[in-house]
């Protein structure tokens, strides 16, 4: 950068400054020479042991010396998807009631005996797996295992939990709504990815009993659709005698079929014209103090090969690397292209990107910015340009190394801790994967070719639903002004019913 | 409160606690330092358990420092690091960083700011070299000034216009509860005094407070010793050392007389809020480890006295939390929470204290002691697990505590605290004539919600 660049406003005092820095850049001539890297060293990705109980629970063990602590996480094939519309949220409640009471103690009691441990005990679910995870020093394991176990296969889900959790979830739904990024995403769940929100709807909650959370865990919280993960101060014999210990008892659940039973239709959807925005939503928020923006679609390519393949013959799908790419380009950190150009070129927001939410047979593509709601309408355009120019041209090799970079680099740090681990391989089981897939992830990114990127980008990258939500009053006129072919609805964020968005 | 260079962060803390126990050792952090002869102090800790370094160089500069008039500068000048320099154009920082497979970041606290990177470890000279360059080298132009002060301006505008608590938390707290202290302002500032500053003032400022005396580098990770701190010579060695003084710190707020109330709204604010803050000791008095077993007692994990009570016993919240936001001057002690439906702000002011008046009035159980310390103790050693947890742990002891050596002694100093300290505390900082109370409630004209 020459300093011949630099625009001061005015005034002597400014050049009395100027001289200073110059002056203390001087002695630092030395090094003012950008040195070069030495050579790399190889990032080291854990060993992972495994066995199975008799009741089907696949169990995984990571040994890893250096500190005091073990995470535990059991991850079952039990989220989002596997609940009704009509019941949306039931598979959040379930997870979530599993530390709220057993038939020998109380949710208090939980909470108190696991934290007097100096642990904690926590659980949550997404749209494929629910999770409940301990964290614990290693000395403390053998006590803070057994209640670990009990809450998973003796939880009581009294009525008095199952209510307050209840007015719990509802409120922090209504706090989540007053968000325009947060309603944004809700939106775009039945909207764009013909799925529901994950969390639920204040409707869907109101009808969710306790006979309702009985049957859901009765059904999916089970050893066979379960995987049982121990990271950090602990040996496989140690793991082995914990789990024959406490969990050989936890009976097998019905044979349920596998998650992501192919939606017919949504994915295979596209746009007469090849337009990058197929329709608008506009949510309007008064007095929003800024504008959410998302570009939302549906990707009828999932992280299997082929979902509907028997268990042992699950593979990854080779397009998912080729998607990541993608996204480290547009949208995957602080340097992709739509960061460079809504925040680092034009100062339009705080943070822009994107991302695909993988399920086995699909996935739910996002980018998402807030902005004041004055420039909603010119990043709706910014958006929809870099979308075209993936479509458009090859990403050059300058481009395309950095941005690989930032996905292996990502992955190696995601190693360092126990807990981090344990959520890497816990997110593979539930779609049929396996921890055999943590070798071969950084590789095949760096194996990935630019044409391959824009030939996925050409199948997939059109007909987008745009969601903007925000004052309304500010924006609406130029959005109508700029996209003045494209069906825009509107909507108040007060009436918004997720049930009628399609 | 800190702001990031970049994050996307809910309001809601999520308490949740880490694992571990008394019994168990903490291993010390095992530390080289040294000063150099421009002022700089460098401290290093070898570990060679990952390929990857962590980096940070703490700065003393924080938003109590903001020029007057300029509420905001000093996180705003933390952005303009990441601008060009004499050598390195902008953003060189992200091609050091992220393209090689790492990452970095830069926050600006009350009273400090830092920056940190973490890479494998082969490029640790690339980035000890690109610190120094921005040490003494940063170019300050008129293009890129604004822009980013327009990137600060959204960050304000998401972080505390668009989050239905983002006021509360992000400016009524620190404007109510100070009113002499420059802590008034709060770190984000405001979006007119942002808009008044220039890049005068950015020269300014960097001339003032980015100078080797007011800056430690601290690395963590895969190194060479030797290597290390030849290149910590070659790099910053150089640096002449800055004349005249740094400038003094503010006076401190003066101890309350007087209690007080405060009615506040907002726009889209779904429940009511109410915060009680008094003022904390600076972070280096001896009270800080009984504040923080009594802010685990009240707060810390799902069988907290506030969750226990507030939100599942009398179920007037959905959240209620105390926090200890110590500072190196006078800090708050605030506890707050927020409404369940259909529950008002006055009913969980006295909910909230009826908490603090038991704390006050009977000795916490030899359980409750014992949970809390084993609660923080366990939260030490999981967040040491990362070479930049390690290097965070030294800024914290080194900003708060005055000294690197500091880092080694936090456990003991839980370990000794007694039911009748938390109790001591609790009677010398909550009184009754040093109490804020803010209520914060949807605004008549709001939006539909």
């Amino acid at each position: 950068m020459n300093g011949a660049t630099r625009a001061f406003t005015a005034g002597i005092r400014i050049t009395v400054i100027l001289a200073l820095a110059a002056a203390s850049s001087v002695v630092f001539a030395q090094g003012s020479q950008e040195p070069v890297p030495g050579a790399p060293r190889n990032v080291s990705v854990p060993e992972v042991r495994e066995f199975s109980l008799a009741n089907g629970l696949k169990v995984l063990v990571v040994r890893r010396a250096g500190s005091p602590l073990v995470s535990v996480q059991m991850s079952m094939a039990a989220g989002a998807a596997q609940e009704r519309s009509s019941q949306a949220g039931l598979a959040r409640m379930s997870a979530e009631l599993l530390t709220k009471g057993t038939r020998k103690r109380s949710a208090s009691e939980i909470a108190s005996a696991v934290e007097y441990l100096g642990g904690s005990l926590t659980s949550s679910s997404s749209w494929t797996s629910a999770e409940l995870q301990l964290s614990v020093t290693s000395d403390k394991l053998d006590e803070a295992f057994s209640i670990f176990a009990e809450s998973l296969l003796e939880p009581s889900f009294s009525q008095a939990e199952v209510d307050l959790l209840k007015a719990q979830t509802a409120d922090g739904l209504a706090y989540s709504l007053s968000q325009p990024g947060f309603l944004g995403s809700y939106a775009a769940s039945a909207f764009s990815f013909g799925e529901h929100p994950a969390g639920g709807s204040l409707k869907s909650i109101e009808g969710i009993d306790r006979d309702a959370v009985i049957g859901f865990a009765r059904r999916f919280f089970a050893p066979n659709r379960s995987t049982l993960i121990f990271v950090g101060d602990i040996d496989e014999k140690k793991a082995r005698t914990l789990s024959a210990r406490h969990l050989a008892k936890w009976r097998r659940g019905p044979a349920v079929p596998a998650p992501g039973t192919p939606r017919i239709g949504l994915a295979q959807r596209t746009p007469d014209d090849g337009a990058m925005v197929r329709r608008i939503l506009v949510i309007d928020l008064p007095n929003s103090g800024q504008a959410s923006v998302s570009f939302n679609r549906r990707v009828g390519e999932g992280r299997l090969a082929d979902p509907m393949a028997r268990a042992a013959r699950r593979t990854a799908n080779p397009e998912y690397y080729v998607a990541s790419v993608l996204n480290s380009v547009l949208g995957g950190g602080y340097s992709s292209r739509l960061n460079q150009e809504i925040r680092i070129k034009r100062g339009l927001s705080y943070g822009a990107g994107s991302s695909f939410a993988w399920r086995s047979d699909g996935s739910n593509f996002s980018t998402r910015t807030q902005t004041k709601n004055e420039s909603a309408a010119e990043v709706v355009s910014l958006v929809a340009d870099e979308l075209a120019k993936l479509r458009d041209s090859e990403i050059g090799g300058l481009e395309l190394i950095p941005r690989k970079a930032v996905l292996t680099g990502g992955f190696g740090r995601s190693l360092e801790t126990n807990r981090e681990i344990a959520v890497q391989i816990g997110a593979l089981y539930p779609l049929g994967l396996g921890a055999g897939e943590l070798n071969s992830y950084i590789p095949k990114i760096d194996a990935v070719e630019a044409r391959a990127v824009k030939a996925f980008a050409a199948r997939n990258m059109a007909g987008f639903d745009v969601i903007v939500v925000g004052d309304q009053s500010v924006f609406g006129e130029e959005l109508r002004r700029r996209f003045p072919k494209t069906m825009i609805t509107a909507v108040k964020a007060a009436e918004l019913d997720i049930s009628t968005l399609r | 409160m800190s702001l990031s260079r970049f994050a996307l962060s809910g309001m809601l803390l999520v308490v949740g606690a880490m694992a571990a126990s008394a019994q168990v050792k903490v291993a010390p952090i095992k530390f080289e330092e040294r000063v150099l002869g421009n002022g700089m102090r460098v401290v290093s800790v070898r570990d060679t358990s990952s390929p990857t370094v962590s980096i940070h160089v703490l700065y003393m500069v924080g938003g109590k420092h903001d020029p007057i008039g300029r509420s905001g500068f000093a996180h705003m000048f933390e952005h303009m690091m990441f601008k060009s320099t004499k050598n390195m154009p902008n953003e060189k920082l992200d091609r050091l960083t992220e393209d090689v497979g790492g990452w970095n970041n830069a926050s600006t606290r009350e009273d400090f700011t830092n920056y940190y990177e973490v890479v494998p470890s082969n490029h640790l000279e690339v980035l000890l070299w690109a610190e120094a360059d921005r040490m003494v080298n940063l170019n300050v132009d008129e293009k890129n000034f604004s822009s980013e002060r327009d990137v600060v301006k959204e960050e304000y505008r998401q972080s505390v216009l668009s989050q239905p608590y983002g006021k509360l938390f992000y400016t009524l707290l620190n404007e109510r509860n100070y009113l002499q202290h420059p802590y008034r302002r709060g770190v984000i500032g405001n979006l007119e005094e942002l808009g008044a500053a220039t890049p005068a003032d950015a020269e300014l400022f960097y001339r003032q407070f980015y100078r080797p005396d007011n800056a430690t580098l601290i690395v963590v990770g895969d190194f060479d010793q030797s290597q290390f701190d030849g290149w910590v010579d070659k790099y910053f060695g150089g640096i002449k050392a800055p004349e005249g003084r740094l400038p003094a710190e503010p006076a401190d707020e003066p101890e309350r007389t007087e209690a007080r109330r405060y009615e506040e709204t907002a726009p889209n604010v779904p429940f009511p809020a109410v915060a009680i803050s008094y003022l904390a000791p600076p972070s280096e008095s001896d009270d800080i480890p009984a504040l923080r077993v009594a802010e685990t007692i009240m707060s810390g994990g799902a069988s907290s006295r506030l969750y226990e009570s507030l939100v599942r016993s009398q179920q007037v919240a959905q959240e209620a939390a105390f926090n200890a936001d110590i500072r190196r001057q006078k800090g708050l002690l605030s506890l707050y929470a927020i409404a369940s439906e259909g529950k008002t702000s006055p009913m969980l002011e006295s909910a909230l204290m009826a908490e603090i008046t038991k704390m006050k009035n009977s000795p916490v159980s030899e359980r409750e002691l014992q949970k809390a310390k084993n609660l923080l103790i366990s939260s030490e050693i999981s967040y040491r697990e990362t070479n930049d947890g390690k290097a965070n742990a030294i800024e914290q002891a080194l900003a708060y505590r005055g000294s690197v050596a500091a880092v080694n002694d936090s456990v003991v100093r839980i370990q000794n605290v007694t039911a009748a300290d938390v109790m001591r505390v609790m009677n010398r900082y909550f009184n009754d004539s040093g109490r804020v109370v803010i209520h914060y409630n949807q605004a008549p004209t709001g939006g539909d919600r």
